[in-house]
């Protein structure tokens, strides 16, 4: 029996209504005349305290309120790709359908279109015994993603009968039935899945592959495992949704789940204007074809924000579970954090920092608990991984304040932009002494097998070089350029160039935006050789004007934008005419 | 609009701050309008902020000096707050809740539009990439302003903020297609002077008939400033998505309107955020900002420029940081240069314009506008840290690069920001300025521009 | 002799002094003469500075002129059409007054009373009138149970006053606040008829 109540109160997005002694934590229920969508967050006698999701203006006491039984849920299965949700899992276009070019109110529609027909090819055969998470067969949602077609993960298990033959079906037609202990249960294209509970699978490995975003500062400095978690914390202006669009475009994962929470309108606009027309760099295939959008944007009700971050998360799991690497990029989680206070405050909770709720860190640490590489329930075996990228606005840029310090807690790999780099239009404004990532011992071996085995001590000794930089500019800073000798000079010199060449990169220039992982090695593979010379150079008593003064300096700082990646012979060019100029430099010392 | 609504109550059980509680409420709806009306027959308005339980919380816009618990009424209207739309609020001047203030009567209305607005589709929204040639080089050249954005102006008491809106809604306005322009202008709790200037200033360019003003000042009802901001654009939505035209909104001072939003969430004894501000500032703010934009199929655009004093110049503080995570960019006038005497006074460094890359370019400006902005950014970014060495160190300390910098820095600030309150430069103008600050460098130091620009437009001297 | 050497001398001295004068009229004279000509570049870059300006400010005038006139006729229009519908209104408010208060005339009472009872919930009410309309209100009242008539007489055009027996409540159903609800409509409708708001 599903709860029929009255409200009572009501309060923004806050609504109390008596009669729902029936209800339970956690159930949708429709709100009001206009038949609103809330979910129901505490009950208290016969009293429940009910998020709406939509605006509640114009909400009267006395309106009805009918559950209806079921918890927030969504619904999975081919269509999902490409679309752009709002927080619950409705088509925005959709909506626009219904409401025109503003968002209304108490809009029913399916998150997929039911009807359309998808050609099915079964794996399995009638009599066969399957179990939750196996794969009864496949359809091709999109002409990047083969969408595995899985027993849901709350199934008994059973024997498989009146299995359809191959064929194009709608998401309704029954494809087989199981049976078990005299049940009979349908299996259709989708199934759906309370948001607020992880997919359940087989079991977790180590995170040890990288996740390949074409960003150098990412790859080679602070790189993310499939799997792995991280978090970009920044001040406003510093680049933070750039940086995760840059993530979006080029991560070298088959699905991306982009989340826009709490964030600014025409940023989702114009993923969905640019991504149709951009071309994955691996497959060539536009990047819509494997992007789903997730988009609650500030304005919208701050309830369906909290959801956002689970519908999005739960989608990503399903996709997972087909045996695919996922990236979930969500913007931001601090105005997740914020939706959580909001209605914390409204259901007069005793606040903790800042205003926050005592359960924000446990809640954030069940959110990036989602994340993992693992092999995924049922037969046959398929291994696949959630990696989750949050975004984190720090009030005045203060990376002490608690959604910061709480996310730090739970991600291994932390991008942290820096104002002052913003400032002076260094982007990505990633700052290298701050960040830091908790996979890069484990994905070494990658790079050495993969691409060279010196990566590690060559990406060692560029690091270096930075660091030294920052002690030295202390000195300056005091003293002025001219205190230190030469080879200190060159120091500084070198880091200037990393700096340009290495760790700046354009994401609006058409080659500098993504980077191959063998550019990105031989960048700074010339960067070193650089310094290693100049080192020996000064050594033999060259003054540092000449160095500075050779030509190859802005041909190698410009090659990020030059050099495109198939054309790395250039960069072996670059690599010749430098050791040449050295030699030139070094050799009228010697003849003088 | 039904005759229905309009039960009258008469027991408030408590006046505090701007709220009034009325008792034993039967038939209110959240965020319905209220009529509050005084013993002398007085009529405010208001707006209900929770009701239940036979209670109504009630924000009484005009204050609530003068009410008393006895002979006080409140009458619940029926209806949202409402704003009468027509092409004839052009040319207009309302109060700070809509209402006429230039002696003429109630518009007649071609719709009545809910103030609060629904959020835009983002589905439906149209990238905005229109480039706004606004005569104002620093904004052209360095923070271009595109049509359907929102940029704010940080700025901190005294300085030239209201110059420089100003000259930007004069010279926008003009320049450019023949497509159907307005100017939608909300003093939000300001000196009448400046807002004055305002209204004179569009008079002069004889952009008053395409204008409409909401005139909230320092003397009026603090609350009021809630609604300000709100009419305002439900104005500007009209012109913009029902009538076709391209609308820049100047809003003025939203500190002033934070400060409104403070009182009322203290008066409610709210949990408060930072500074006192309530945690929902973000969300609020929002529900104004992300009102600019451009719709698909739709002629007009709304662009906002709001404008907001950082207190003590501190861009941290919740407002000018809250205000930056929304808007698309921020321009930030430096209090150092306001001192020089520098109009216009852009710290350009801490400026940005997120939508520029989308505005500029082949077919909008010139192919060269990116790369060389991005090297002028870069030069004096290098120029202002040799002018703190050479504060220490002293100028024999610099190397010789170091100087040329420091020459950037001087000609930066002298020929390309500085500029006349009526000098309206064109974009190749403003173009060449930039590309005479690079020539200052040698070749070798301009990293971000290709070759084939450099060729081009480089003049060493 | 010493006269002649006088005389030499002073003519001397006079011929020195006119040529000086004249050397110094001269000079004078040229130098106004170069002070001029120098002058009259800066002279035409005034006059034209002036010029420049006094165009700038004529231009500012005009737009200025223009927009103030375009506004002022725009204005004007507005009042007379805002004459016109009060005219309209207060005649259509006479009529009212003066409609004949048999027949369908209790209908509209009756209706305007539930109408009240249910926004305020009770059927416990006080309900209020004008003298002209007490009679037709009383005989209405019968029909509903709980409802009784109030001493107090209102000035209105027609219709009730419905106050709960607590006087908490108090739902103005009168024909005044019913115009007055929908005053913005019939400004409207008004308008149109004279061709204003599309």
């Amino acid at each position: 029996m599903a709860a029929q109540g009255r409200i009572v109160w009501v309060s923004g997005p806050a609504v109390r209504a008596d009669g729902m002694s029936e209800a339970k934590m956690y159930e949708t229920v429709t709100v009001g005349d206009s038949k609103l969508v809330g979910e129901v967050i505490r009950l208290t006698g016969d009293v429940a305290f009910i998020q709406v999701y939509e605006s509640t203006s114009g909400l009267k006491p006395g309106e009805p309120v009918v559950g209806t039984g079921n918890p927030l849920s969504v619904l999975l299965g081919p269509g999902i790709i490409g679309q752009l949700y709002d927080g619950i899992q409705r088509p925005l276009r959709a909506l626009s359908e219904a409401s025109g070019s503003f968002i209304g109110r108490g809009i029913t529609t399916t998150p997929v279109d039911m009807t359309k027909k998808y050609h099915f090819v079964p794996s399995v055969s009638n009599g066969d015994e399957v179990a939750a998470g196996n794969v009864i067969g496949v359809v091709q949602e999109t002409d990047l993603i083969e969408h595995s077609i899985m027993v849901p993960p709350d199934h008994k298990g059973g024997k498989i009968s009146n299995l359809v033959s191959e064929g194009d079906y709608d998401l309704e037609t029954v494809l087989a039935t199981t049976e078990s202990d005299g049940q009979t249960v349908e299996l259709k294209m989708y199934h759906k899945w309370p948001v607020r509970k992880p997919r359940p699978y087989k079991n977790r490995y180590d995170p040890t592959v990288p996740l390949l975003t074409g960003q150098r500062v990412i790859d080679t400095f602070f790189p993310i495992a499939k799997g792995g978690t991280g978090s970009i914390p920044g001040a406003f202006g510093t680049g933070k949704t750039v940086t995760l669009h840059q993530i979006a475009k080029w991560a070298d994962s088959q699905v991306v789940v982009y989340i826009g929470c709490g964030e600014r309108g025409n940023e989702m606009t114009e993923v969905l204007v640019e991504f149709p027309h951009l071309k994955d760099p691996r497959s060539g295939k536009p990047l819509m074809d494997r992007t789903v959008l997730v988009a609650n944007t500030s304005n919208m009700p701050v309830a369906a924000r909290e959801a956002s971050i689970y519908t999005g998360v739960t989608i990503a799991e399903y996709y997972r579970d087909m045996g695919k690497d996922v990236v979930l990029v969500a913007d931001s989680t601090s105005r997740w954090a914020e939706a959580l206070r909001e209605m914390s405050g409204r259901l007069e909770e005793m606040p903790a920092e800042e205003g926050y709720p005592s359960y924000l860190a446990s809640r954030l640490a069940e959110f990036y608990e989602r994340a993992g590489r693992v092999r995924a329930a049922g037969s046959p075996d398929r291994d696949g991984s959630v990696t989750l990228i949050g975004a984190v606005s720090p009030s005045g840029g203060d990376f002490t304040e608690p959604v910061t310090t709480h996310t730090m807690r739970f991600i291994k790999t932390f991008w942290a932009l820096d104002a002052k780099l913003a400032y002076s239009r260094h982007y990505p404004s990633i700052n290298w002494m701050n960040s830091y990532s908790g996979y890069l011992a484990d994905i070494a071996k990658w790079w050495g097998e993969n691409i060279n085995e010196d990566w590690l001590s060559l990406r060692s000794e560029v690091y270096g070089v930075l660091q030294r930089e920052d002690t030295l500019k202390e000195i300056v800073r005091l003293l002025g350029p001219e205190a230190l000798p030469d080879e200190e000079k060159l120091i500084l010199e070198v880091a200037r160039m990393v700096k340009i060449g290495l760790l700046q990169q354009n994401s609006f220039d058409d080659v500098d935006t993504y980077c191959s992982p063998e550019k990105q090695y031989k960048l700074m593979k010339l960067l070193v050789d650089f310094y290693r010379k100049g080192q020996q150079a000064i050594k033999e008593g060259t003054p540092l004007a000449d160095i500075r003064a050779m030509k190859s300096i802005t041909t190698l700082l410009k090659a990020r934008m030059d050099v495109k990646d198939d054309e790395m012979p250039k960069l072996d060019q670059l690599e010749s005419d430098m050791q040449e100029e050295f030699k030139s430099i070094t050799g009228v010392k010697v003849s003088n | 609009m039904t005759a229905e609504g309009g039960v009258q109550y008469s027991k408030i059980a408590e006046i505090k701050g701007p709220l009034v509680i009325v008792d034993d409420v039967e038939n209110a709806a959240f965020d319905e309008l209220v009529e509050v009306e005084t013993k002398d027959g007085e009529r405010r308005l208001g707006k209900v902020l929770e009701v239940g339980n036979g209670k109504a919380i009630v924000q009484v816009f005009e204050g609530t000096t003068g009410l008393s618990i006895a002979g006080t009424n409140a009458k619940f209207v029926g209806k949202v707050m409402e704003m009468p739309v027509s092409r004839e609020v052009l040319g207009r001047v309302f109060d700070g809740l809509g209402r006429p203030k230039d002696g003429l009567p109630d518009p007649i209305a071609d719709k009545f539009i809910d103030i609060n607005g629904e959020p835009m589709n983002p589905e439906q929204r149209e990238y905005p990439k229109d480039f706004i040639q606004t005569g104002v080089s620093v904004i052209d050249g360095m923070i271009t302003l595109v049509r359907g954005q929102k940029l704010p102006i940080f700025s901190g008491s005294g300085m030239s903020h209201n110059l420089l809106a100003a000259q930007i809604a004069r010279q926008a306005s003009v320049i450019g297609t023949q497509d159907d322009f307005a100017v939608v202008f909300a003093a939000i709790g300001v000196q009448y002077s400046e807002a004055e200037y305002f209204r004179r200033s569009l008079e002069e360019s004889g952009a008053l008939k395409r204008s409409v003003l909401f005139l909230n000042t320092a003397d009026d009802p603090a609350i009021e400033r809630i609604i300000t901001p709100r009419v305002a654009l439900t104005v500007a939505e009209y012109l913009a998505f029902e009538l076709g035209m391209h609308v820049l909104v100047i809003l003025t001072d939203m500190t002033n309107y934070a400060e409104a939003l403070r009182e009322i969430s203290a008066a409610r004894e709210e949990v408060p955020g930072r500074k006192g501000y309530p945690g929902y500032l973000y969300t609020d703010l929002s529900t104004i900002y992300e009102r600019a934009g451009k719709l698909n199929g739709k002629k007009g655009s709304v662009t906002q420029v709001p404008i907001l004093s950082m207190p003590s110049d501190d861009i941290t503080h919740p407002i000018p940081d809250l205000t930056g995570y929304i808007t698309e960019g921020q321009i930030v006038l430096g209090r150092d240069l306001f001192r020089q005497g520098v109009y216009p006074p852009v710290n350009i460094l801490m400026s940005l314009s997120r939508l520029m890359k989308d505005g500029i370019g082949e077919g909008s400006t010139r192919a060269d506008h990116g790369e060389i902005s991005n090297q002028v950014y870069d030069a004096y970014s290098r120029a202002q840290e040799v002018r703190a060495l050479a504060g220490i160190v002293g100028k024999a300390g610099l190397t010789e690069i170091d100087l040329k910098y420091m020459d950037v820095g001087d000609v930066f600030e002298n020929e390309f920001l500085t500029q006349a309150t009526d000098e309206n430069r064109t974009i190749e103008e403003t173009l060449g300025i930039l590309w005479k600050i690079v020539s200052k460098l040698p070749k070798n130091e301009i990293t971000k521009i290709k070759d084939k620009y450099v060729e081009q437009y480089y003049k060493e001297e | 002799m010493a006269n002649s050497a006088l005389e030499t001398t002073i003519s001397k001295i006079l011929e020195q002094t006119e040529k000086s004068v004249i050397s110094n009229v001269e000079s004078a004279l040229n130098e106004s003469l170069k002070t001029l000509d120098d002058s009259v570049p800066k002279l035409e870059q005034e006059y034209d500075k002036i010029i420049a300006d006094g165009k700038k400010e004529a231009d500012k005038i005009e737009k200025q002129i223009i927009g103030s006139a375009d506004i002022e006729a725009r204005n004007k229009q507005l009042i007379a059409l805002e004459d016109a519908v009060s005219k309209v209104f207060s005649k259509a408010l006479d009529q009212i007054a003066n409609t004949d208060r048999s027949g369908d005339y209790s209908n509209l009472i009756k209706t305007m009373i539930e109408e009240a009872t249910k926004i305020l919930g009770t059927s416990e009410i006080s309900v209020s009138t004008n003298a002209k309309d007490k009679d037709v209100v009383q005989s209405t009242l019968s029909q509903f149970s709980g409802a009784e008539m109030s001493s107090e007489t209102i000035d209105c055009l027609g219709g009730v006053v419905v106050k709960s027996k607590d006087g908490a409540m108090r739902f103005d159903n009168t024909i005044d606040a019913r115009i007055e609800r929908l005053k913005p409509l019939i400004r409207k409708e008004i308008a149109s008829k004279f061709g204003v708001g599309e």
